[in-house]
């Protein structure tokens, strides 16, 4: 890998992440919100440097000059191959990631890794919820599906029982029984470290798998230890179909 | 041995070897050629236009080929490799830029009055380092290979690239987030990481031999710029440990779509095996420092000891973090240091996770 090879994978790795940062919103798909500024930081610096580097071969071209090796870039390493300009051939897997940003624009993840994700866990403790809506407000409460079966997982004084709830998701089969799970992923970091929350729904038809559906209706409350449960049932008065999907990490 | 002719060159080239060979001593010819060294100007421009139809084919494909790669378990891994790879990057290019700085504008006295002449006394110095210094795994490599540049020990270095991912302030706050109520986790967390760190580090300053380590790079030239010495430290550690990188996440891609979770949750019932799977499901899951702590929690099957191994490992040892490693240190350092890491991390997990949990 010459000089200047080295400096265009540099510049195109940035461009990939930079477009995938402040033209579009593809990162979403990928990382948190909060990574945008270090992406773009990122990619700032590693355009700089190849900016740089092309620049400086540029101009000794221009010159026709020998260029003197430059200082600590000796003579390729044992897996460079013999050419003696220093990055070794493993470098052009960099080109990988732009591939993939560029050309495969992966969406985000769904139904598919949601079938296969760990599910999320019962909170060890009671958690300090607020107060279900609005105090005197009739409508249905807003929740995030997150939120929710954490509720369910710790409503020992059964306060969500009977109380409509909005939950927005998209449908995830049910393999090993009756119903399908109304579904959103979660992620600490990245899309590798994602885990699923999940609601069972049993009284409606099972829609087309990574459909958009906001669904109003109440928690099933089960007998029993609400920490032995596994999935988390969710009656459904209304169903209507999500037109524009929002980001599918909550 | 061949003969060799000690005329001039006979009329007759019978074979190359002869060719060769009788071009040996030939004192006629200029060695080494003019050309020598030059620039390959034809090649750098063939460079310029290779790239220029990679970027005509990227837009191509970006018209053409995005719409048409419909598989789902291929686009869920293409998604997962993505995100490793763009999640890694801003540390490793902020990694790299540190070590760069380290190399190019702190001065090599300032080292040797900040870490003990000791390569024993140095160790738990540079365990202490990594509980202040934010970092993940992937900027904490070339960051050590900054600090040995410098004439840092080895081993201290290596305990400061083992200790900073697992038992930074971010990483620890993080665990205390995901295991609320479980502050015992935490210190856990702390204890067993710092304890594998600085055992490596002392094993590492007893038994290590420095050409094990890929020596580093020759001197730069002193009279070079600061600036130009930053540069091409730069891009020379981008080159090497990039490329590594990305060959680590696809590894570790390929294992977090093709491996069920099911297969992983079947054994958690077995007390020590669950304690390695988990280690092993660390290694080759290679998730960052600051998020592991939410993905072990959502393995509740497992007992708290192999969550613990999860946490204790994942830092010091994962797929990416090997890869990186043989990329900036060299792999016969790689063959040695892994196995010991791996070791010390399991033997703290089980005495730590035998004590407080």
């Amino acid at each position: 890998m010459n000089r200047i090879a080295q400096g265009i994978v540099l510049v195109l790795l940035g461009a990939g992440a930079l477009s995938s940062t402040v033209f579009t919103d593809l990162y979403l798909n990928y990382v948190q919100a909060g990574f945008r500024p270090f992406l773009i930081a990122a990619a700032a610096m590693l355009i700089a440097l190849g900016a740089t580097v092309i620049a400086a071969e540029a101009r000794s071209v221009l010159r026709g000059e020998v260029p003197v090796e430059p200082a600590g870039c000796g003579p390729g390493h044992a897996e460079s191959g013999g050419h003696g300009h220093g990055a070794p051939r493993v470098a052009w897997l960099l080109l990988l990631p732009v591939l993939a940003v560029f050309v495969v624009a992966p969406p985000a993840l769904g139904s598919y890794t949601a079938e296969n994700a760990s599910t999320a866990a019962p909170p060890r403790e009671e958690e300090a919820h607020d107060e279900l809506g609005e105090p005197g407000s009739e409508g249905p409460v807003e929740m995030e599906i997150q939120e929710f079966i954490s509720r369910a997982w710790t409503d020992e004084k059964r306060s969500m029982e009977g109380k409509t709830i909005r939950l927005t998701g998209f449908a995830v089969p049910n393999p090993e029984g009756e119903g399908w799970y109304l579904a959103r992923l979660q992620m600490a970091c990245c899309a590798a470290d994602a885990i699923v929350n999940r609601v069972l729904i049993t009284d409606r038809p099972e829609p087309p798998e990574d459909s958009w559906w906001r669904a109003e209706g109440t928690w099933q409350p089960p007998e029993g230890d609400l920490r032995s449960v596994r999935d988390h049932r969710f009656s459904v008065e209304t169903l209507e179909e999500v037109e524009d999907p929002p980001d599918p990490y909550e | 041995m061949p003969e060799r002719p000690t005329g001039p060159a006979p009329p007759v080239h019978a074979s190359l070897g002869d060719s060769l060979t009788a071009r040996w001593d030939d004192p006629g010819d200029d060695l080494p050629p003019p050309d020598w060294g030059r620039p390959r100007g034809p090649r750098r421009l063939a460079t310029v236009w290779m790239f220029a139809l990679f970027t005509l084919a990227l837009a191509a494909g970006n018209a053409w080929l995005s719409d048409r790669l419909t598989s789902e378990a291929f686009l869920a891994w293409a998604t997962v490799f993505t995100a490793i790879s763009l999640q890694a990057l801003p540390f490793l290019v902020f990694g790299v830029a540190l070590s760069a700085a380290l190399t190019s504008f702190v001065p090599a006295s300032f080292y040797r009055r900040v870490v003990p002449d000791n390569a024993y006394a140095a160790v738990p110095t540079a365990g202490a380092a990594g509980m202040v210094l934010p970092g993940c795994e992937c900027a904490s490599v070339p960051v050590a290979g900054g600090l040995i540049k410098r004439g840092v020990a080895p081993a201290a270095a290596l305990t400061f690239l083992l200790a900073a991912p697992a038992i930074n302030p971010v990483v620890l706050v993080a665990t205390a987030v995901a295991f609320a109520g479980q502050p015992e986790m935490v210190l856990a967390r702390l204890a067993a990481s710092f304890g594998a760190a600085v055992t490596v580090g002392w094993v590492w300053a007893r038994l290590g031999r420095t050409d094990w380590l890929r020596p580093p790079r020759a001197h730069h030239d002193p009279d070079a710029p600061r600036w130009q010495i930053f540069r091409e430290s730069m891009l020379h550690d981008l080159m090497h440990a990039g490329g590594f990188l990305v060959l680590g996440a696809l590894a570790a891609a390929t294992v977090n779509v093709v491996v069920p979770r099911a297969w992983v949750a079947a054994v958690a019932d077995m007390p020590v095996v669950s304690v390695l799977v988990l280690a092993l499901f660390a290694v080759v899951l290679s998730i960052c420092s600051e998020a592991d702590a939410f993905v072990a929690v959502s393995l509740t099957e497992f007992s708290p000891t192999a969550k613990l191994a999860f946490l204790v490992v994942g830092p010091m040892v994962d797929l990416k973090l090997i890869a990186l490693q043989g990329g900036t240190f060299g792999w016969s350092f790689v063959r040695r240091f892994v196995p010991l890491t791996l070791a010390a991390a399991l033997v703290f997990t089980f005495a730590i996770g035998g004590l407080l949990l």
